[in-house]
């Protein structure tokens, strides 16, 4: 409908060419992305799943985080969600010697 | 009968001086000396006191008192000889004289400050030499050479070189505009850093982010990235080559793929040290993760007050 297609479309276009990674993110879209981030961590963190990516924890992520993972998608470059999932599994790795 | 070698001040301070037990032994001595004048004061008295057992203080401060006190006839009339051998003006001044020995609270204070200022001396040239030896290690023949000569383009389409950084120190930090969440937070404390350093020291040190993805960083891109970090920011691109050679120069790993089809998203992995250079372009430290920034921000200041070749203002 006129201009207000227009704008929305000039914003879809923008998250979408953020999603593909074809322009850099700038600080808001970082904090709305770091955002649905936790979100996602926090589901998967009440169902005790740390690699999201691979065997049971993904089949329970796809079940009960699916809302998060898709808002995370959402509002991240894909390749943005592969890496803090990954990163998520690193980074327990890194940590579970120190905290017994 | 009147007591030549026995002034009414003398008698006085023996009073005073020794304790109970010895003025028995004083008025022991003063009968004695009554009764047999001259010369047998010191002696008698010395017998006198003997079963008393005093402590030591006050034994070594009578028998000083009694050496003081003139025992040949010569010694007590000549005036002058009298009054050097008496060298506290009043017994208080002796007493306290022979409690303390020769401290004072103005000795002890004097000696509090002076400890005090050496080891704070010490202490700032040790660490100061640490710096020194911090920033030179890099310095003269045979050493690692960190950083280096490059020429790429600056956020505006310039050239912009390291001669460009020369006259002032620089931060030099490597990283992309796709970077998920190190290198933006990692910015956002190199501004506070520079902003704090700016602040005791401006015009003395330049912000520098080299991209290690060329590619998709063009100077448009990195001037819209780091304008929401900083104004000051210098951002500098080039061609695959020229990063790689500022890489390799500057010891950094990164990870771009070289051939990659448009379109295709992907992030790079690289090294996320801070490098602090100096204003003749050698590496002097690198900072870390570890570092808050005002800590880091400390590091900086401590060797740019170290600095003493020219300085561009």
């Amino acid at each position: 409908m006129g201009i207000f297609d227009y704008f929305s479309s000039a914003e879809t276009k923008r998250a979408d060419e953020v999603r593909k990674g074809a322009v850099a993110p700038d600080r808001s879209e970082r904090k709305k992305c770091w955002e649905a981030r936790d979100q996602f961590y926090g589901c998967l963190d009440k169902h005790n799943v740390i690699d999201s990516l691979n065997g049971d924890g993904k089949k329970t992520a796809e079940k009960e985080c699916a809302p998060e993972n898709k808002q995370f998608e959402q509002d991240c470059a894909a390749a943005w969600v592969t890496y803090f999932k990954k990163f998520r599994v690193a980074d327990y790795q890194k940590r579970r010697p120190s905290s017994g | 009968m009147p007591m030549p070698f026995a002034p009414a001040t003398t008698s006085k301070m023996l009073r005073s001086i020794v304790p109970k037990c010895q003025q028995q032994a004083t008025a022991v001595a003063a009968t004695a000396a009554r009764q047999c004048p001259r010369r047998s004061l010191s002696t008698t008295t010395a017998r006198a006191q003997q079963p008393c057992r005093p402590t030591a203080s006050t034994t070594k401060a009578s028998q000083r008192c009694l050496r003081a006190f003139p025992s040949t006839p010569s010694t007590y009339n000549n005036s002058a000889a009298h009054q050097r051998r008496y060298r506290h003006k009043t017994v208080e001044e002796a007493k306290s004289r022979y409690r303390t020995g020769p401290f004072s609270w103005k000795a002890g204070v004097l000696f509090v400050l002076a400890g005090g200022g050496l080891v704070w001396y010490f202490e700032f040239e040790k660490q100061r030499m640490q710096r020194k030896r911090v920033a030179e290690a890099t310095k003269g023949v045979g050493r690692p050479k960190v950083g280096g000569d490059f020429l790429l383009q600056d956020q505006n389409g310039k050239p912009f070189g390291s001669a460009d950084l020369k006259g002032r120190y620089s931060l030099v930090y490597f990283g992309f505009t796709h970077c998920p969440d190190i290198c933006p937070e990692e910015l956002d404390k190199m501004a506070q850093m520079f902003d704090l350093v700016e602040a005791e020291r401006p015009g003395q040190l330049v912000p520098v982010f080299v991209t290690c993805d060329p590619q998709r960083d063009d100077p448009a891109t990195l001037k819209t990235y780091l304008s929401e970090f900083h104004p000051r920011f210098v951002g500098l691109t080039g061609t695959y080559e020229q990063i790689k050679d500022v890489c390799k120069a500057y010891r950094v790993y990164f990870s771009t793929p070289r051939d990659v089809k448009p379109g295709q998203d992907y992030l790079v992995d690289h090294s996320i040290y801070f490098y602090l250079m100096d204003p003749e372009g050698d590496f002097v430290e690198a900072l870390g993760r570890q570092h808050s920034p005002d800590a880091a921000a400390k590091v900086i200041l401590d060797h740019v007050k170290d600095w003493r070749g020219p300085i561009k203002q």
